[in-house]
């Protein structure tokens, strides 16, 4: 019996990945070029995860929980040093699903709620990094800064979309962090806040690296004026779900 | 490590010729216009330029697209342009089946950007290739070669060591120095800003900073070893050998070392640079510090850092990365790309991991895929880009079909005309701008006048001037001239109240005659709020205050910021009323006579002697007569041996006495050379009859006023006032050296005013009539609103008139309003009520949320010296430095010589600091106001921590993305016969070499002749024939 239980927890360590297991997440996720194909890969994979968990009902040890918090901030430090956009949506989608595991364990209701709450930023990231590798042949930090000014509705949505990943006030994955934390013992309510002070960190790495700096002289053709008025609708669209379906605290 | 003398020296020289290039940095409470490029002057204009950029990482003419922009809206002139086209072309060859003329005009005006771009892997023959389609092959040995060539070049030679670092390992060792030297820098020469200030200034910046830096604890931590560097030597020249020789700099290389090495920080070494050189700045006097103590600082830092940095272990020498390029040229090729941020996008993540895993097997194997990619990247790049242009010109077939040698030689074409595109366009904008000129002089006599004006009214040369005076005249029987606004008269001023001296005159000149400002009424007690102001800005400084006074008095901070924001202009009007008023004063302006300096000696003396009494022996003032002061005062000066009753009535013993007079020597300066050293300053207080004489001769006469003076003679200095705003000084009068220029009309009327001055000047033949005032005033450029002063000193008869001249002053100020304020605002085409735009401007002047609260010199363009006739019915926009000149009172040609010296050389400054500030603001211009911090009160940084920002901010030259000042060189027209104006041109050297190099565009038109002549390429060309006739023509036929 306890061997069965470990192994759901391995089966479902792959899905809500936990290190070294979330190995075979972020090399699917590197392997796939196309948006749409890690748009899936983004979603479905958390769900799965999810969705094993309630299945499999699996006992999970206290131990647990230091795993989870190691690989959710290990995922973050190395969000600091990663240049490559895509790459490091990867890696911040794994810092975060690993995070799934404690309103699991809470036995949490919105669980599903958060991986929307953090997983259509990082679509809306996904998309992103599809349009800079478009224009710019890759989506690399420091390598072609000053975006701000060569194409401004861009970089707004770009950062508007880095800031609801990092979890910043009247986003949802704000309120579902501050769910997980009101809910967590002090010392992995300590950490989780330390987790967040490094994706915040490595957000405004993300954009630092992006948005400012010597504009290029080249003309790049920015974001059409439909698609930036979608995007702000989809925004408003995401806090009002958020504080209607998660803001009840 | 100890080095001779001789090396000492060479240091220190080799120093001061590495920093010639980088201009003085004035602190801004007194800012002053410069050329970013003086020390370049010497060379030809383009060719300075061209040092500027590699020097400074400039910008020096506009982006192309902003030529195209101006192009459009007419502001080039077409025949120029095409002109200079035509001279490019017909210097280069030809190219089969291109037709190169038609093929430039159409890359300079209508594509937006240049298309060559650096190729660092490919050949012509792969453009050639990629034209035609063809596949393009790389090499393994050809691409190392070109990579180690490139890395060789770009990265050895002049290129500091920590730069090269810093590209080959991402160490960022220079972004970390740049940081720590500026925070050296705040510490050291920070001018009361901090309520902490650093120890020891005193013993120099070196010392000081050695003396902090051997106890930071932060650096010890973290393994900075600077002590173990400083322990090497103890001079700054010392540890500068040490370091070069650390380096690997062999000597012959020191100079542009030091040149790069400085430049970096250009603002700050431009501070210190002045600072230096500025013997009687109070601050230097105190703590003195200078570029050699600079470059000891920040060379110890970057070999500490250097040394504490994994990344560049082993690479810390010049000799050794050489070594790694020659052994690992292909890693050391993708590093570079890689930190530059010139990296293939697609290939950057590749290049990324292969570096970080090291492995050379795998970074050979990358460097050739990457070496090919980007090949063919620029080929194809390159080859697209003349695709596109050949295509606006109907010559794709014919660019295919070039050979790869004709490709070179188009390439090589397009190459060079890219690089000179921006003189081109720059000319022509002049050409355009100096036809404009031409079309509103006009060389017709103004008609005799049957009286004299109601009011003639000197202003300064200042651009601003132009507006209000074009208005003033327009509202009244007023005259205008324009003179250097501070009249002719160099004056270090000292404020009432203040101890120190402020120069009012342009920097090129050093007063030597000093004028105190002493109050006529009694000095009252400091208002009650005012002492109240005081003790909050106090407390505001304090660093304990804020822990416990922010609840307390946090809201009477918030009441101010509100008056401020919502109702500027009341909230201002209010409190002023709560201020003092300064009370009514006097400027000391003859000189004192040696029995008055002495008896003001004397006097001085006794009541420090008296003083000394009462503090040192506790005795009432009472007790003390005068005779016993005198008695010490003469004992102190050693003019009279000890005397008994002097002992007993001070009721000490011998002993004592003496010690009390040795302390009088000593500490209280009774002392004969300290009285021989007040004696000179006081001889330096006050102009002689023979001076002031001299001083307004020189001054009428330099703007041809010599008769028919009428009844007013207003002198209008001028200044800004504006809220909040650390380049208010920038706003001033650059010829009075930063600073308002009312002082300066004051001293000039109480000169003319005094009748010993008058009758001297009949014998020059100049005849002040009796009823002739002179009046200073001051026009408040920010608010055009020109008020007059020192009324009280206005004759009783001319009281009458004071109503009708303030009201013409009045209506001149609204109408200039009318045109100016518009400009300002977010919707420049809506017209402006005058009463509406008037108050528009005040209120521009009292809101502290104002980033551009005037223009100031912004659009400056001419420099006209002759008579104000020559361009009075000409709006010139606020365009134009005005000098008034009639050559026909200047048979020598001195005043024309002064002028050009003086005025003139300021306006080529204020142009150049313009010019640069607009071309890239970010690099010659300050940035955005927005996030400009103060810094050691003497300069402004953007954000907590950059150089110091030295040229205008963007607000006063851009607007909306785009230049508002549109840059072009001074053009500068002098009316006088053309022999009489060529002699004076050839005898001022300095203005020569200006014009020679190209700094300035000089025209000269005779009055006589009616013939114009423009400087060009050299050489004098009478082109411009003007008359009534011809001025009125189109300007196709002047160009003609």
């Amino acid at each position: 019996m306890m061997d069965m239980s470990y192994l759901s927890l391995l089966l479902i360590a792959i899905f809500l990945p936990l290190f070294p297991l979330s190995m075979f997440f972020n090399s699917l996720y590197a392997r796939l070029k196309h948006p749409l194909l890690r748009m899936v890969l983004l979603l479905g994979w958390p769900l799965t995860g999810i969705y094993l968990y309630g299945i499999l009902q699996p006992e999970v040890p206290d131990w647990m929980v230091s795993w989870v918090l190691a690989t959710a901030v290990f995922y973050a430090f190395r969000l600091l040093a990663m240049r490559e956009v895509g790459i490091w949506s990867g890696y911040f989608a794994t810092s975060a699903w690993a995070c799934l595991w404690l309103p699991l364990m809470y036995a949490d209701s919105d669980t599903t709620l958060y991986v929307f709450w953090f997983g259509i930023p990082l679509l809306l990231l996904v998309l992103l990094v599809g349009g800079l590798e478009k224009r710019y042949g890759a989506a690399y930090t420091e390598l072609y800064g000053g975006l701000a000014q060569t194409i401004p509705r861009f970089s707004g949505v770009f950062v508007v979309t880095v800031l609801a990943l990092v979890a910043t006030p009247v986003f949802p994955a704000f309120l579902g962090m501050l769910n997980i934390l009101v809910a967590s013992q002090p010392l992995v309510a300590m950490t989780l806040v330390v987790l967040w002070v490094i994706w915040s960190w490595a957000g405004m790495r993300l954009i630092q690296g992006m948005i400012v700096g010597d504009p290029s002289t080249e003309v790049i053709e920015d974001l059409s004026l439909i698609y930036t008025w979608g995007f702000g609708a989809l925004m408003l669209l995401l806090v009002g779900a958020g504080f209607t379906l998660t803001g009840n605290f | 490590m100890h080095i001779t003398l001789g090396t000492r020296l060479r240091i220190r020289s080799t120093i001061h010729m590495a920093a010639e290039p980088i201009p003085f940095f004035w602190p801004m409470r007194t800012f002053i216009h410069h050329n970013p490029l003086h020390g370049l002057e010497h060379l030809k204009f383009n060719e300075a330029v061209e040092e500027g950029k590699r020097l400074f990482h400039g910008r020096v003419y506009l982006p192309r697209k902003i030529y195209q922009h101006y192009y459009a809206e007419g502001k080039v002139d077409h025949e120029s342009l095409r002109k200079g086209f035509r001279r490019f072309v017909a210097k280069r060859g030809t190219v089969p089946g291109i037709d190169m003329y038609a093929m430039i005009e159409a890359l300079a005006l209508q594509l937006p950007t240049p298309i060559c771009s650096r190729l660092d892997m490919a050949q012509v023959s792969d453009i050639h290739a990629a034209l035609n389609q063809q596949s393009i092959a790389a090499t393994e040995d050809e691409a190392v070669a070109s990579a180690s060539k490139l890395l060789r070049d770009e990265l050895l030679g002049d290129r500091l060591v920590y730069e090269a670092m810093d590209i080959l390992f991402g160490s960022r060792v220079g972004d970390e120095l740049d940081d720590l030297v500026i925070n050296s820098c705040l510490d050291f020469f920070d001018e009361g800003q901090s309520v902490w200030s650093m120890p020891e200034r005193q013993l120099g910046f070196f010392k000081a900073w050695r003396d902090v830096v051997s106890r930071n604890v932060p650096f010890f931590v973290r393994g900075v070893r600077i002590g173990k560097i400083l322990d090497e030597a103890d001079t700054p020249e010392e540890i500068i050998a040490y370091v070069l020789e650390q380096l690997g700099i062999p000597e012959q290389e020191w100079l542009g070392y030091f040149t790069n090495e400085l430049v970096r920080l250009h603002g700050w070494v431009g501070f210190i640079r002045w600072r230096a050189s500025a013997k009687h700045y109070y601050w230097t006097q105190r703590f003195p510090g200078d570029l050699v103590d600079y470059l000891a600082i920040r060379m110890t830092l970057a070999l500490a850092l250097l040394h504490e940095n994994e990344k560049c272990q082993g690479h810390c020498t010049r000799d050794e990365i050489a070594s790694s390029i020659d052994q690992f040229p292909e890693e050391s090729y993708l590093r570079s790309e890689l930190n530059q941020g010139c990296v293939l996008p697609e290939m950057a993540h590749n290049v990324d991991m292969a570096i970080a895993g090291g492995n050379q097997a795998n970074l050979k194997k990358v460097f050739a895929e990457y070496a090919l990619k980007k090949k063919q990247h620029e080929a194809k790049s390159q080859a697209d880009k003349l695709l596109e242009l050949a295509g606006r010109v109907g010559a794709e077939s014919a660019l295919k079909a070039l050979s790869v040698d004709q490709l070179e030689q188009l390439i090589g074409i397009i190459r060079t005309f890219e690089q000179k595109e921006g003189l081109i366009f720059l000319r022509a904008m002049e050409d355009k701008a100096i036809k404009h000129l031409m079309k509103g002089v006009t060389l017709e006599s103004a008609p005799a006048r049957e009286k004299r004006p109601f009011v003639q009214a000197l202003f300064c040369i200042d651009t601003r001037s132009e507006r209000i005076r074009r208005n003033l005249e327009t509202v009244g029987d007023y005259e205008t001239y324009g003179i250097a606004g501070f009249f002719g008269v160099p004056v270090s001023f000292m404020q009432l109240g203040k101890g120190s001296e402020t120069h009012l005159c342009p920097v090129i000149l050093t007063p030597k005659n000093l004028v105190p400002e002493i109050s006529v009424t009694e000095i009252k007690d400091e208002a009650a709020l005012t002492t109240l102001g005081k003790a909050m800005h106090e407390l505001k400084e304090s660093v304990l205050a804020p822990f416990v006074t922010v609840e307390a008095i946090g809201l009477l901070f918030g009441f101010d910021m509100i008056g401020k924001t919502v109702a500027p202009h009341t909230y201002t009007h209010w409190r002023k009323h709560l201020d003092p008023e300064k009370p009514t004063t006097r400027l000391l302006l003859d000189k004192l006579s040696r029995e008055q300096a002495d008896s003001i000696l004397r006097a001085t003396q006794r009541a420090v002697i008296l003083a000394a009494v009462v503090h040192e022996l506790g005795r009432e003032p009472e007790e003390v007569s005068d005779d016993l002061v005198r008695n010490l005062r003469e004992l102190a000066l050693g003019r009279e041996s000890l005397k008994p009753e002097c002992a007993d009535n001070l009721g000490l013993g011998d002993q004592d006495l003496n010690a009390f007079i040795e302390s009088l020597r000593e500490h209280y300066r009774i002392n004969d050379s300290f009285a021989h050293m007040q004696l000179e300053r006081l001889g330096r207080i006050g102009f002689t009859l023979d001076e002031q004489v001299t001083y307004v001769g020189s001054a009428l006469r330099a703007i041809g006023l010599v008769d028919n003076f009428s009844r007013f003679v207003l002198l209008v200095g001028h200044g800004s006032a504006s809220e909040n705003n650390p380049y208010e000084s920038a706003l001033d009068c650059g010829a009075c050296g930063g600073n308002h220029g009312l002082v300066s009309g004051r001293v000039l009327a109480q000169m003319a005013n005094k009748p010993q001055v008058r009758r001297q000047l009949v014998k020059q033949g100049i005849k002040i009539p009796d009823d002739t005032a002179f009046i200073p005033a001051f026009h408040n450029t920010t608010t055009d609103q020109i008020s007059l002063h020192d009324m009280d000193l206005v004759p009783s008869t001319h009281l009458m008139y004071i109503d009708r001249l303030n009201t013409g002053l009045t209506a001149a100020a609204r109408l200039c309003a009318t045109e100016r304020v518009p400009t300002l605002e977010l919707h420049p085409d809506k017209e402006l009520k005058p009463a509406i735009a008037f108050r528009n401007a005040q209120r521009n002047s009292m809101d502290w949320s104002q980033v551009r609260p005037e223009w100031g010199l912004s659009r400056n363009a001419y420099f006209v010296i002759g008579r104000r006739n020559l361009t009075q019915s000409f709006g010139l926009d606020g365009r134009a430095f005005l000098h008034s000149y009639d050559y026909r009172v200047d048979p020598k040609g001195r005043l024309l010589a002064t002028i050009m010296t003086g005025p003139l050389v300021v306006g080529q400054w204020i142009n150049m600091e313009h010019y640069f500030s607009a071309v890239d603001n970010q690099r010659f211009g300050s940035g955005s106001k927005v996030n400009h911090n103060v810094a050691g009160r003497f300069g402004v940084m953007s954000g907590n921590v950059s150089d110091l920002r030295t040229g205008l901010p963007s607000q006063t030259v851009l607007k909306d993305g785009l230049p508002y000042h549109e840059p072009i060189r001074l053009i500068t027209l002098v009316e006088a016969p053309f022999d009489h104006a060529k002699q004076v041109f050839d005898s001022v050297v300095a203005v020569k070499n200006l014009v020679k190099n190209a700094w300035i565009r000089m025209l000269i038109v005779d009055p006589e002749t009616h013939n114009v002549s423009l400087y060009e390429r050299g050489e004098w060309k009478h082109n411009y024939q003007l008359s009534t006739e011809l001025a009125a023509k189109p300007e196709e036929t002047l160009a003609s």
